[in-house]
């Protein structure tokens, strides 16, 4: 019996060096799409320490030494999932804070199931946020904590720090988190009241899918989006490392939870559509959200190439808050690029780093 | 990087897409910016819901009459489980706070039973003076009187 592989492979010997070379690129890129394992994520070692439904409080390295004293606590978006902060060794900002002292500890939400669906941000804000920080205090046996939000959680976490003034939040790192949503580039294009069906959609729908909301944000940049990743894996296939790399974050990329319906509706009207949040418009189970209230030290890092959270919408809290200690970074990186990749370890890590050492003793 | 060669599928991949992406990315930012395109984006959305809909509603009554639970009916026991769970975060938050007061009771004990210490010392140090002052006023009352002698002479 004749095997068509081998008859293949001993046709390509047969031909010019280029042109076998190119032959073992394009099987090496079909190999990477179709053969191979998922990559492994989120292996800097944890325990849990509490939950709530589908959320976990996680602590990382809990047998590693703490020198820094205030503890740092991750609030996540509701959107994709939170090992973007633990991506691989050498690419994880949790490591690289464990590494140095510090005692991190991350708020993973879960993947809401369809019973979820009546979840809303007064939930995150008034149940969940203030109980993991009595928690990570409990554990730590501290008296302050360190917050650090990335995109919605960082909105998550502004309106918990305005809403509760007594929780002793010593330092805010926000990163790529939306606080004022008067110009949200094509979001606010599409999202206009006028032609988006939210209620419908919500209605309908109840947990808005991954996909609808991956698709959203891929329709920014549709042909960088859509087919950039796959051409830059093309054309770089030979290296081991990029190739790594480009598996981590498509496995990240693809790898989202649904958004819970009333939080979705929440966030779409009275974030994107009215703007309630930098206004002080915005009630959360009928307090009002004084972003002014916040008077814990604050780093605010926007992104230059952000299309998601774009600067000018993170920059803004800066004249709303009233903390003293204030501190607003725009690096240059994108929406994801800014927690990993090969700049991030030498870039944002380092400054949130450094920033958090100086106000943790 | 590979040179690119003719029987290169990958490269030329590459090439159309390098093309593309400086030709049209800018015409596409544009027609993503239009007002047409939100309600073009409207009208599919409107569309996709009422067909999301229509499924739904088939799978319910098709479930219902294979006396099959629906995402519905089974979402509502997940509820009934994640409301007991509240009762048990309930009960594990009260025993936080009761902890917490605990160790806020036997700190203001041990500082009770300090400033009792401190008391009954400062009682003992004062009884010392006294006495100490008793000891010693006997020795003082006929300076004083020598002193007021020699005033008067």
């Amino acid at each position: 019996m004749v095997n068509t592989k081998e008859s293949v492979e001993s046709f390509i010997d047969t031909m010019p060096e280029d042109y076998k070379s190119e032959y073992k690129r394009y099987q090496r890129v079909m190999n990477i799409l179709t053969r191979e394992p998922e990559p492994e994520v989120g292996q800097t070692p944890k325990e849990v320490i509490w939950t709530k439904n589908k959320a976990k409080l996680y602590r990382y390295q809990p047998n590693k030494q703490k020198t820094k004293k205030v503890p740092i606590l991750m609030i996540y978006a509701l959107i994709n999932k939170p090992y973007i902060l633990d991506l691989a060794p050498g690419s994880s900002l949790i490591e690289y804070l464990t590494d140095r002292g510090h005692d991190v500890y991350l708020l993973d939400w879960g993947t809401p199931g369809h019973e979820d669906r009546h979840m809303k941000f007064d939930d995150y804000v008034m149940d969940y946020i203030p109980r993991a920080i009595k928690k990570v205090l409990k554990k730590s046996e501290q008296d302050e904590i360190s917050i650090l939000g990335y995109c919605i959680g960082g909105t998550l976490t502004s309106i918990a720090a305005a809403l509760h003034p007594n929780l002793p939040i010593r330092n805010l790192v926000f990163m790529t988190s939306p606080f004022d949503f008067s110009n949200a580039g094509l979001f606010s294009n599409w999202l206009d009241e006028r032609y988006f069906n939210l209620d419908l959609m919500v209605d309908t729908l109840g947990n808005i899918p991954a996909e609808t909301i991956d698709f959203g944000n891929k329709l920014l940049k549709p042909i960088t989006n859509y087919f950039g990743p796959y051409v830059a894996l093309a054309n770089r296939a030979d290296d081991d490392e990029f190739v790594k790399n480009w598996s981590l974050l498509q496995k990240w990329v693809e790898d989202g939870v649904p958004f819970p319906g009333e939080a979705y509706r929440q966030w779409i009207r009275e974030f994107y559509q009215q703007n309630k949040l930098i206004n002080d418009e915005l009630y959360i189970r009928g307090q009002q959200v004084k972003l002014s209230n916040i008077t814990a030290n604050v780093l605010n890092i926007a992104a230059d190439r952000d299309h998601i959270a774009i600067p000018q919408q993170t920059e803004k809290l800066m004249d709303k808050i009233s903390s003293k200690d204030k501190t607003y970074k725009l690096v240059s990186a994108g929406h994801v690029s800014v927690t990993v990749g090969k700049r991030a370890p030498t870039t944002t890590y380092p400054l949130i780093e450094e920033w958090l050492t100086k106000r943790s003793n | 990087m590979t040179n690119s060669t003719m029987l290169d599928p990958l490269s030329l991949w590459k090439t159309m897409y390098e093309q593309t992406e400086t030709n049209f990315s800018e015409a596409i930012h544009e027609t993503l910016e239009k007002e047409e395109y939100a309600e073009l984006l409207g009208q599919v959305q409107n569309g996709f819901l009422q067909y999301q809909d229509l499924i739904q509603k088939t799978a319910d009554t098709y479930l219902k009459q294979m006396n099959i639970p629906t995402r519905e009916e089974i979402s509502s026991v997940a509820s009934l489980i994640i409301n007991l769970e509240e009762k048990v975060e309930s009960l594990d938050e009260s025993i936080d706070e009761a902890e917490l007061n605990q160790k806020a009771l036997q700190e203001i004990g041990k500082l009770k039973s300090s400033i009792t210490r401190l008391d009954r010392k400062m009682n003992q140090i004062l009884q010392a003076l006294s006495t100490n002052k008793d000891q010693e006023s006997p020795a003082v009352a006929p300076e004083k009187t020598t002193q007021e002698n020699n005033k008067n002479n």
